[in-house]
């Protein structure tokens, strides 16, 4: 394969490319901002704002390990079912009439699954060399039937109120799931431009050949990387089940669909190499304000039924946002 | 990779297709006749007393705290009959092709009763049938299925009575039919059958009966309560003057609730739906919610399986009008709907009376 | 493991017996003799016959997913383009139009999708899992939208009796994947595509280079991807009598999750139609005896992951190198 990251001027190329794509989502995002203003000025409330960044939160959090994922190369369609099963987990470990554990301890207990589902994915894949799309295919599937067998067709109704606050407490006036996807992003950008791990990422992701010749530790990054999504999705899963009173076995589902939908329409390559942390956030951000600009609207009850059709053209559109976008597949 | 081309030839492909043509067939034994009983239009045909009587009873959604309510209930008439084996398993995802899937494999599998709740009436009406030819005593429970797809329809209550409970729960919470108010219903999915017939109800109920309700906006909430949550939101904003919501799916109604006491208006906008009682307790408790419409979940399951365990064993004949379910007493039989009695409306006062 | 090992764990076994083909039929084998001790007559005829009803449709559209797939492609709107000819043939029937008719409006409107799918991959160069991940949402929105989530049943009994009935012991269905199958190989092996399909699969680039006409046969792939979404749509419309705007939801899964137990790598370039069939296979005889046996749908789910999982372990053990 061609390595095209090595010539600096071809490099160069890449980022203004990105540049563009964030750019371009931006100026999608601010259109649709302005425009919604117009047409109902409640939309630029604080409380909307505010509603709207909170919902995007669990979907950013989790698109900041996604994004790496891809990067280097892999894919990671479990993380909805991971969500449910954690769920499941805290709500089980928490609940006054299950295990009936501290608050502090199912948050730990949470966090530290989230890591170990995670490092199961990144061992198949790093160690046994198993294709990533099927170890996540198949943890989909069976972590979504360990849900249902947790749940056992109860649903958790009663977490304690540390927990709760978790999801719904504010810090300063700002909701404490912001101030965590705030930590997150920062977090990210540190791994991404100043660590050691984050270089190897997209070395490994943009040449996989040359990576290992270079005797980077190919096995022990995708490793890291899978167990930091599955660590991210449980904190995604801590701050944002307690939002609501009941835990469900649903939890989570299709949400692997709506991570990879952000991560890509933010401008990252699915053949890996290229990403780009403020495409995704946008990505995230956008997606999430589909449905809260639809209900603003108000179309009517005919239009609802092409909600759906209506949310597909959005990402359509911003995919295909410049006329000159990358390639499928690296040259 | 030269043996993966090698692998794809036809010569090699149809020599493994031979070959495993020929083991499965070794594999298989000989299909055993099926017993077939004469059926009419509506009737069964009439069979001895059974020792042992398997009733397969299927769910919308396994997993879902109602209808685990309902398999309680059900096993509870197991017992109490004794010769009944109840076998309770559903799609855990909801999906009406999965629900005719298994009812295609119990017919198979020759039990003697499917009681079937259908996610689409139409998806698994063909599988009903094939079941029925074979003798099997199909009957639909909690949600009906086409008529002439099953022989006896156990309902907790219409459709329709439970639509207008709903609306009335709503209009007395608001405080009585001269206030004039916008409403909401916040669905399951857009294509969901029982729910869309509801809406038909409500609708017609608040025209005819309720001018001064406005129903501004029906929304899916695609059984998802992060989305019942964020829908509810969204149209509190986006409607400001919103006095009401009808959540009416088990997982729309506690998202709507909860989205309704973050913003801080429990109480001030009213939330009503159908729900297990546990799932509203809290709301319930704190004003959020004043009332929660349904009806006794254990009792439905209960009377299924004694209507089933009756058909199987024949004491149940087309036409008769009352039916002697148990503990419960006799029920109504309308035509081929046994009604279970009325909705039940569980607000402060006596839900917690009640553990599902 | 590294380089040394490698080498000295192929060398023990002949190269025909660690493909991901030999492994699936003996995975199969290994199944069906546990099947037959636990349970005997779930292995009979007439059982497993009306069982596979339930399979022909994923096949049908896991043929034209796997040559995607070989390209380095995917398709993720199959299951939407299912439910909108569903919806295209629903509407035309409750309209007056014949059945005949209204299925060839399907089997157009499916062509239609799976064109535009390749139109906007070809022509603007963005990765098909974008873009059928937006044509997922919008063909399916666009069912809904017409259909008004309305449930369209009530087709003729001619038509129904294609789902139904079963020709020489085997289901209609099962005939029309026999043929697509035969089909499928044909264009595999006699005929040039084949060949061009892996050459696209291994290196896009040098394909082009080599002077094939990419953007076309992609194209059609697509085209032909869109064309079995509404063959399927078809067969379902007469197994179940009903068209409704969700009835693909959720079966694009299935599809990928058989073409990728089969051997088919997702980047392109290996993989083989024996294998998915045995794929298919192993995935339907797993799924339905799991429900037959234990009657645990949560259960069902489980195995099915472990299935998946355990076989790519055994493949990468058995010292099956993945393509870098």
């Amino acid at each position: 394969m061609n390595p095209s990251g090595s010539n600096p001027k071809v490099q160069q190329a890449w980022f203004s490319l990105l540049k563009s794509r964030t750019a371009g989502l931006a100026c999608f995002t601010t259109l649709i901002l302005v425009w919604m203003s117009l047409w109902n000025p409640t939309f630029l409330a604080w409380s909307n704002l505010r509603d709207i960044a909170v919902a995007a939160a669990p979907v950013c959090i989790i698109s900041c390990g996604l994004m790496l994922v891809l990067v280097l190369g892999e894919i990671d369609i479990s993380v909805g079912s991971m969500m449910g099963v954690l769920a499941a987990a805290m709500g089980a470990m928490a609940s006054a009439s299950r295990w009936h554990l501290p608050p502090g301890v199912a948050m730990v207990g949470t966090l530290i699954l989230g890591v170990f589902i995670g490092a199961i994915n990144g061992w198949l894949v790093a160690y046994l060399k198993v294709p990533s799309i099927m170890v996540t295919l198949g943890m989909l599937t069976a972590l979504r039937g360990v849900t249902e067998v947790i749940m056992g067709g109860q649903w958790i109704t009663d977490l304690p109120p540390e927990l709760r606050s978790l999801g719904t407490g504010t810090w300063l006036g700002i909701p404490i799931c912001l101030w965590v996807t705030a930590a997150v992003v920062l977090i990210s950008l540190w791994l991404i431009h100043r660590s050691t791990l984050g270089r190897r990422i997209y070395a490994i992701g943009s040449h996989p050949k040359a990576a290992r010749l270079a005797g980077l530790p190919i096995a022990r990054t995708q490793c890291l990387v899978f167990a930091w999504t599955g660590f991210l999705t449980a904190v995604a899963t801590l701050v944002s089940v307690p939002q609501l009173s009941v835990v469900d076995a649903g939890i989570g589902v299709g949400m692997e669909l709506l991570v990879v939908t952000c991560v890509v329409v933010g401008g990252t390559a699915v053949s890996g190499g290229i990403g780009n942390l403020s495409g995704v956030l946008l990505g995230a951000l956008l997606m999430t304000m589909i449905s809260t600009v639809l209900i603003f609207m108000k179309l009517g009850e005919n239009a609802t039924y092409w909600s759906r059709a209506i949310q597909g053209l959005f990402i359509l559109g911003a995919i295909l946002l410049e006329p000159w976008t990358r390639s499928r597949k690296k040259p | 990779m030269k043996h993966c081309f090698s692998l794809l030839s036809p010569r090699h492909l149809l020599r493994g297709c031979l070959i495993a043509w020929i083991l499965f067939l070794s594999a298989c034994g000989p299909s055993t006749p099926s017993e077939t009983t004469e059926t009419g239009a509506d009737n069964q045909a009439v069979v001895a007393p059974k020792e042992t009587i398997t009733i397969a009873l299927i769910p919308k959604k396994k997993g879902l705290p109602y209808f685990t309510s309902c398999a309680s209930g059900a096993e509870a008439a197991a017992q109490e009959l004794g010769n009944v084996t109840l076998i309770y398993d559903g799609p855990t995802d909801g999906s009406p092709e999965k629900q005719a899937s298994m009812i295609e494999q119990y017919a198979l599998k020759g039990v003697d009763v499917i009681a079937v709740s259908p996610n689409d009436p139409d998806v698994v009406a063909p599988a009903m049938r094939k079941a029925r030819e074979k003798g099997i005593h199909v009957i639909a429970w909690d949600a009906d299925a086409v008529t002439d797809a099953r022989s006896y329809f156990v309902n907790q209550s219409t459709a329709q009575a439970i639509a207008y409970g709903m609306v009335d729960t709503m209009v007395q919470d608001l405080g009585g039919p001269e206030i004039r108010a916008q409403v909401a219903i916040v669905t399951a999915y857009l294509t969901a059958a029982n729910q869309n017939i509801w809406i038909k109800h409500m609708k017609t109920r608040m025209a005819d009966t309720y001018p001064n309700l406005e129903l501004v906006a029906i929304k899916p909430s695609d059984e998802d309560q992060k989305m019942a949550f964020k829908v509810t939101q969204d149209l509190m904003k986006a409607y400001p003057d919103i006095k009401g919501f009808f959540g009416i799916s088990s997982v729309s109604f506690p998202g709507a609730a909860e989205a309704v006491k973050q913003a801080g208006q429990s109480g001030k906008v009213m939330v009503t739906g159908l729900a297990t009682p546990n799932s509203m307790k809290a709301y319930v408790k704190d004003g959020t919610v004043k009332s929660v419409v349904l009806w006794n979940t254990a009792e439905l399951g209960y009377l299924t399986v004694q209507v089933g365990a009756a058909l199987a064993q024949g004491t149940l004949k087309a036409g008769e009008t009352t039916f002697e379910a148990g503990k419960l007493g006799t029920k109504q039989i309308e035509g081929d709907h046994v009604l279970l009695g009325d909705i039940l409306v569980f607000t402060k006062d006596n839900i917690d009376q009640y553990d599902f | 493991m590294d380089a040394f090992e490698e080498k000295t764990m192929k060398a023990r076994l002949p190269s025909w017996l660690v493909t991901p083909e030999s492994l699936l039929i003996g995975l199969s084998m290994a199944f069906w003799f546990i099947m037959g001790k636990l349970d005997h007559s779930f292995l009979q005829w007439e059982v497993q016959r009306e069982l596979s009803t339930h399979i022909w449709e994923t096949a049908l559209m896991a043929l034209p997913m796997t040559l995607i797939i070989l390209t380095g492609g995917i398709d993720l709107s199959i299951g939407s383009i299912m439910s909108l000819s569903a919806v295209t043939a629903g509407l035309l029937h409750q309209a007056g139009w014949p059945m005949p008719m209204g299925c060839l409006a399907a089997m157009v409107v499916g062509m239609a999708c799976g064109w535009l799918n390749g139109w906007f991959i070809t022509r603007f160069k963005v990765h098909p899992l974008m873009i059928t991940l937006a044509s997922m949402a919008a063909f399916r929105g666009m069912a809904e939208g017409v259909s008004q989530a309305r449930p369209l049943s009530g087709f003729p009994e001619s038509f129904t009796r294609m789902g139904n009935d079963a020709w020489l012991g085997l289901p209609i269905a099962g005939w029309i994947f026999a043929g697509s199958l035969a089909m499928a190989v044909w264009i595999m092996h006699a005929h040039r595509l084949g060949r061009c399909i892996h050459a696209i699969g291994y290196n896009e680039q040098a394909a082009r280079f080599s002077g094939l006409r990419v953007d076309r046969m992609l194209l059609g792939l697509y085209t032909l991807s869109g064309l079995s979404a509404a063959m399927a749509a078809i067969l379902f419309m007469a197994r179940r009598n009903t068209a409704k705007a969700d009835i693909g939801a959720g079966v694009e899964l299935g599809v990928i999750t058989a073409v990728v137990m089969g051997g088919v790598s997702i980047f392109g370039g290996r993989g083989t139609l024996a294998g998915v069939c045995l794929g298919l296979f192993l995935i339907h005889e797993t799924r339905e005896f799991v429900s037959w046996h234990w009657s645990r749908d949560e259960l069902n789910l489980l195995a099915l992951g472990v299935l998946l999982i355990l076989s790519v372990v055994f493949q990468q053990l058995l010292g099956h190198k993945r393509p870098s």
